[in-house]
């Protein structure tokens, strides 16, 4: 199959984009003929293309006097057919409540650029995947490597549109390679010196004792890594002086493959990310397809989805707080919160057919209305569910042997949070106040009655609590949403997005061509692009999609939040012991899933 | 099974051959206690990486409770496990990690090769995930589905379970293993290459697995030697 290119300017150019956005004209203003163009995209957002060359100035500028303190996403985008190789930043500002885009063009062979990480820690690995799947070069990066697929690996970078899908050398050849790798020499001290930021090995001589630090590998196939994940940790007796997680061995290929298959064929993909909540994916995807149409859902369709988030939201929370709590020596809050989660997993079923890979959710609607009764079902376990809820926080608010593990570990401060990218609760948990839901609501969040809990510490014991009081949240939007749900069609009325109902196809010659169409060509999504974003259970959950007209994506960016938190895990950690690297891994909620992609 | 390992291990069939006739009802006696024992105290190895590790998780949980048929012990050190549940999707990445663990587990084994991606790579024919884990380590137990429910994990335990009956202790022809097979994928380069064609690893799977019939295999009992 010959990868998808793109012919011709992608997104509209709009010359009155400038005088709408003051921070947009200011830096034009500034930088003059740094400011290659200004673009808009699908959602009407700017979108600044940058010379290469300047592009660690114009960041600056922005962090430092436009307020534009978080940094999203750092990511490749090839179009193929000539065009150039682009990274893309995505910036967001928690003073204006505002989104920016970012893009520089570069050349296909040899594409370097200034490193960001100077301005934001959050872009160590975010730059490091660029690297991995593009090949850009990032200079002034202090740890480039790649990092979701194997260190040596030759086949080259896998994004790219001249890549094949499925690898450049033949299966026999891939496992070869992969079982030729000797074990020791990724285990060894070596590989640490290559890794390393925090220099020496050797501790200093104290008092005529020559000490050395110890190398403690934990994982890939751990049961307290949750999924498969490898740290390597540097002790100095039992503290950590270092902690480098390893990741990728779960990686897939997801934005590969999605750019092989039609708009609609990527949504099983999305549950196969998040497995712990997977309809918040299924929702997060669509969202952002119909961004892109430009499309607006029934508002039966809403309800129902804010229905399916906020019972992901429960049912992803439930097993952290079981897993968490193994991992801390509790068993006991493990199999109550289990015996909630079939209970979630029973409404799964009821509505998709599947337990735990939904794919419930279509452009343009959802896969089926729900059956019968099954909002009843659901008001069933809203009102039953908080018994289970108490229950588990009798077990563990008060107990000394929980508080002790978790109150004053892998503390950090708002401000720290925000440079290293957390997200999502352990971000709230920090103190910060930045819920997608509130800051750019979509669903009509705004019209639902909910708070956003706050931590003070930012650490393991505030995420828990936080997590605890968004369960009662979420319960608080389901009670809402279960009185307001409207009468009326689920899906929208338009035959080139949605497929006509069977007495249609059968009985009129519109209703069969535009089955016709849609089968055999496909849903088209106009030439754009769309960076749409809600909140998952983990943290903002962000969709970058580029569209050229055709049926299948150009570019499908999952931006997880669970891949930005694992990225803090080494500043969270370092100084503290290694018992606690266990709570502190576990009570930044990750899915590996999700990291690796 | 590849044509090295059968010549290697033909001297010691030999001998044992000899030697049936003469301990014939110690043999079987053997059998029946031991395949009893190893039976109901079958130690799981759960090496769970994706979607299916949370099915599995639920089959270990309150309502499945796998614990009923003996696999109480869910043993995250392969050095005392003798079931290896591969539950998800493994990467070229993970595949020297998966072979290690698989070496190191002691004799006798088993392998489930739990849900869609595990047994074929599932829907994800890319650069970047193994085509069957059976390319690299021998697979006992096929559970389809994605990820497949708790009861089809339980399924599966229940069918190494019944294979164990059919086992002879002291016929080591079940568990013959070449040293030198140690590290490296369970099949030739060239039946890797047949069973990753596009579309075509799906139908193979019997022949994979070292069985001479290519009937599809309904129960336990369906199984031939």
């Amino acid at each position: 199959m010959p990868p998808r290119t793109v012919s011709g300017k992608h997104m509209k150019v709009r010359a009155d984009a400038v005088s709408e956005r003051p921070d947009v004209a200011d830096v034009v203003a500034r930088f003059g003929d740094a400011i290659r163009s200004i673009e808009t995209d699908a959602a009407g957002e700017p979108v600044v293309n940058v010379d290469p060359e300047r592009s660690f100035e114009v960041l600056e500028y922005l962090r430092d006097s436009q307020g534009y303190d978080m940094l999203k996403d750092i990511t490749g985008l090839d179009l193929g057919g000539g065009h150039p190789l682009q990274v893309v930043y995505q910036l967001w500002s928690t003073r204006d409540s505002a989104p920016l885009r970012l893009k520089a063009a570069l050349p296909h062979d040899n594409p370097k650029l200034e490193s960001a990480f100077g301005l934001w820690r959050a872009s160590d690995w975010l730059e490091r995947e660029a690297y991995d799947m593009y090949g850009v070069i990032f200079e002034g990066h202090p740890d480039l490597r790649r990092i979701l697929m194997p260190e040596n690996y030759e086949e080259g970078y896998p994004l790219r549109k001249d890549f094949p899908l499925r690898g450049r050398f033949s299966r026999a050849e891939q496992t070869r390679l992969a079982l030729s790798r000797e074990m020791e020499d990724l285990y060894s001290l070596d590989e640490l010196a290559v890794s390393g930021r925090s220099g020496s090995r050797r501790a200093e001589p104290d008092e005529g004792l020559e000490t050395q630090n110890m190398i403690l590998n934990i994982g890939p196939q751990h049961p307290a890594t949750h999924g498969v994940l490898r740290l390597v940790c540097e002790l100095d007796g039992e503290t950590i002086v270092k902690c480098t997680p390893h990741i990728g061995y779960l990686h897939t290929g997801f934005e590969k493959l999605s750019e092989y298959r039609t708009w609609n064929q990527v949504i099983p993909l999305t549950d196969r990310m998040d497995y712990l909540a997977p309809m918040l994916y299924n929702i997060g995807y669509a969202l952002g397809v119909e961004e892109l149409l430009g499309i607006e859902i029934t508002p039966r369709c809403k309800v129902i989805r804010v229905i399916c988030s906020e019972l992901n939201r429960v049912l992803s929370h439930l097993i952290w707080v079981g897993t968490t709590a193994i991992d801390i020596g509790a068993m006991t809050p493990f199999l109550y919160t289990f015996e909630e989660r079939e209970r979630i997993y029973n409404l799964h079923e009821a509505y998709a057919g599947a337990r735990m890979t939904t794919s419930v959710s279509r452009v343009g609607g959802m896969m089926a209305d729900v059956p019968p009764g099954w909002l009843d079902s659901v008001r069933d376990f809203v009102e039953t569910f908080p018994n289970t809820l108490d229950e588990t926080e009798r077990l563990l608010t008060q107990n000394a042997i929980w508080v002790g593990r978790t109150q004053g570990v892998g503390a950090i401060g708002a401000e720290d949070a925000l440079n290293v990218g957390a997200c999502g609760p352990n971000l709230r948990a920090s103190g910060v106040a930045y819920d997608v839901r509130k800051d750019k609501p979509y669903l009509d969040y705004e019209t639902y009655d909910f708070d956003v809990p706050i931590g003070d510490h930012g650490d393991v014991y505030d995420r828990y609590l936080v997590r605890m009081e968004e369960m009662r949240q979420s319960l608080r939007i389901l009670e809402q949403a279960l009185d307001r749900v409207p009468d009326g069609p689920i899906n929208v009325d338009d035959p080139r997005v949605i497929l006509p109902p069977k007495s249609q196809v059968m009985g009129s010659i519109d209703g069969m061509i535009s089955h016709f169409k849609l089968v055999m060509e496909g849903l088209k999504v106009p030439a754009g692009e769309v960076w749409s974003s809600i909140e998952s259970s983990k943290g903002e959950l962000g969709f970058y999609l580029v569209a050229d007209g055709g049926p299948k994506p150009v570019r499908c960016r999952f931006r997880g939040p669970s891949f930005m938190n694992m990225s803090t895990l080494p500043c969270l950690v370092e100084g503290e012991l290694i018992a606690d690297l266990i709570a502190v891994n576990a009570s930044i909620d990750i899915v590996l899933g999700e990291i690796d992609r | 099974m590849s044509k090295g390992s059968e010549s290697a291990g033909s001297g010691a069939r030999s001998q044992v051959e000899t030697e049936i006739p003469r301990n014939w009802f110690i043999a079987k006696l053997d059998d029946l206690v031991v395949n009893w024992a190893r039976r109901g105290s079958l130690w799981p190895m759960p090496f769970g990486t994706a979607c299916c590790a949370i099915e599995m998780m639920a089959a270990a949980a309150s309502k499945y409770d796998m614990a009923r048929y003996g696999m109480e012990r869910m043993g995250y050190t392969p050095r005392q496990a003798d079931v290896m549940i591969v539950a998800g999707r493994v990467s070229y990445k993970m595949a020297p990690v998966m072979r290690r663990i698989w070496d190191q587990m002691p004799q006798p084994k088993w392998c489930i090769s739990m849900g869609a991606c595990a047994s074929t790579g599932g829907v994800f024919d890319t650069y970047t995930l193994m085509q069957g884990i059976d390319t690299v380590v021998p697979v006992d137990v096929y559970v389809p589905g994605c990820p497949p429910r708790p009861e089809g994990l339980l399924y599966a335990l229940l069918m190494i379970q019944e294979k164990i009956k059919g086992e002879s202790v002291i016929d080591p022809r079940s568990r013959e293993e070449d040293p030198e097979r140690v590290g490296k994928p369970h099949l030739t380069p060239e039946e890797i290459e047949h069973i990753a064609e596009p579309f075509g690893n799906s139908t193979f799977q019997n022949r994979v697995s070292g069985l001479e019939s290519s009937s599809p295999i309904h129960r336990p009992g369906d199984r031939k030697e």
